[in-house]
């Protein structure tokens, strides 16, 4: 499986929650506590983006050894 | 050996014995001639030169693609004598030698599958754009998986890649290519993109990339594939094949995986963005609370400015009531001590009155008195 060090969550699924906080936002209405713990949320997933970026390695594994 | 008499079928299983022995398999080059299909299945064909010719059988499955006649070509195969039909080579594998074999054979093969479709643009499907788990069917020994691998790691991370270890060239390669695709195909866990990748070279090199297997193996992966065999100019027919195309390994990973300097930069967008939006949500919330304010505001005022004109009516109306203004017209109050004196009755004769108008009192002395007449009072 590839690498996962924050919770279970993949990037290209961080990604998309990102995606999903990012388009709540572009919505009619926005209510002001919610946009506070959204945009709290939001925060944390780019932090753990960034941590995989900048941390996880590709593996390699030979299936026919 | 004249000595031992030999039935035919015993002189077909001895000598067969001993081809087996001697020539377990022999390659031959040579003119491909009398070449034919039968039932779609069995193949028969001559290679020849100036002075010999030699006859093979064998299946449709160990061809390359479509032939014809005049195709120089190498065929593998096993000499036998068959106990009706005399001396055949069974063949093993067969490949088009020299690059106007091979280009031919190519074309042969682009005709056949572009008429079954197999190349058409609406087949293509997109490539993960975050893949997580890749397979990658390439030799391990090659620059091409170093270059793949290298450009990898430079541009990402967190990927898993399955390696399928193969032969990209040589009798062996089709076979193995195959294999490969097919076996990432049936795993459990699927990858969600099949790398099919080599360097450049030769035509003959090649040629396993336009091998008829290899081709509808990659069109038929269940697993979206991207094919990059290092050389610019001509497509070979597994790249046509595959959904995404790349010019080299190297490009392979460029189109597979974001640049991580890009990403991190996206990211950074996104914060920014992110800090709009709130910032826009909060404004908008404060316009909000003003709009709220201003309203109520307004509605306090019409009340108010309501029960102002309605305190002015009042007040027109107890002005009309005010004796003041009775007596500023000569009208006069008449007391008797506290008493105001509204009928002659309250009086007798000589009693003392005060008479209050406008501007002061009068002292008088009831004289006399008349009670108004019914009839009087009534007319008046």
């Amino acid at each position: 499986m590839a690498k996962k060090p924050t919770g279970n969550k993949t990037y290209a699924q961080l990604s998309a929650e990102l995606n999903e906080i990012m388009e709540w936002f572009e919505g009619e209405e926005v209510d002001l506590d919610e946009a506070l713990a959204k945009y709290q949320q939001a925060a944390k997933l780019i932090e753990q983006m960034e941590k995989q970026l900048k941390t996880a390695a590709n593996k390699i594994k030979k299936l026919n050894a | 050996m004249q000595d031992v008499i030999l039935t035919p079928s015993d002189f077909v299983a001895l000598l067969n014995q001993t081809l087996e022995f001697a020539y377990p398999a022999v390659s031959i080059e040579g003119e491909l001639s009398n070449f034919r299909i039968s039932k779609n299945r069995w193949v028969y064909f001559d290679l020849k030169d100036e002075q010999a010719s030699v006859p093979f059988f064998g299946t449709v499955y160990m061809l390359p693609g479509p032939l014809q006649d005049g195709l120089m070509v190498r065929a593998v195969g096993s000499p036998r004598l068959h106990a009706r039909f005399g001396f055949t080579l069974n063949l093993q594998s067969l490949v088009p030698v020299g690059e106007g074999a091979l280009k031919k054979a190519a074309e042969l093969l682009r005709a056949k599958l572009t008429a079954e479709g197999l190349f058409a643009p609406e087949r293509k499907r997109f490539l993960p754009p975050i893949p997580e788990r890749v397979g990658l069917v390439t030799a391990a020994n090659s620059a091409a998986y170093a270059d793949f691998v290298k450009i990898l790691n430079e541009r990402w991370s967190g990927v898993e890649v399955l390696l399928s270890d193969v032969y990209v060239q040589g009798d062996q390669a089709p076979g193995q290519i195959v294999e490969a695709i097919e076996m990432l195909n049936r795993l459990s866990n699927l990858p969600e993109v099949i790398v099919i990748t080599r360097g450049g070279g030769s035509a003959e090199d090649l040629a396993a990339f336009n091998d008829e297997r290899v081709v509808r193996a990659v069109a038929a992966s269940r697993v979206p594939t991207l094919v990059a065999v290092g050389h610019e100019v001509d497509f070979s027919l597994a790249e046509l094949a595959a959904d995404v195309r790349a010019s080299t390994p190297s490009n392979a990973a460029q189109l597979l995986v974001p640049d991580r300097a890009a990403e991190l930069a996206h990211l950074d967008a996104k914060r920014q963005t992110l800090k709009r939006d709130l910032a826009s949500a909060y404004d908008g919330a404060v316009m909000e609370l003003v709009n709220r304010r201003d309203a109520l505001v307004s509605q306090i005022t019409n009340v108010l400015n309501a029960q102002s004109q309605q305190l002015q009516s009042l007040r027109r109306l107890i002005k009309l009531f005010d004796p003041q203004a009775a007596l500023k017209r000569g009208y006069a109050i008449i007391r008797k001590g506290s008493k105001i004196v509204s009928s002659v009755d309250q009086v007798k004769i000589g009693d003392h009155l005060n008479l209050q108008v406008q501007d002061g009192t009068i002292s008088a002395k009831a004289l006399t008195k008349s009670p108004k007449l019914r009839a009087e009072s009534s007319r008046l």
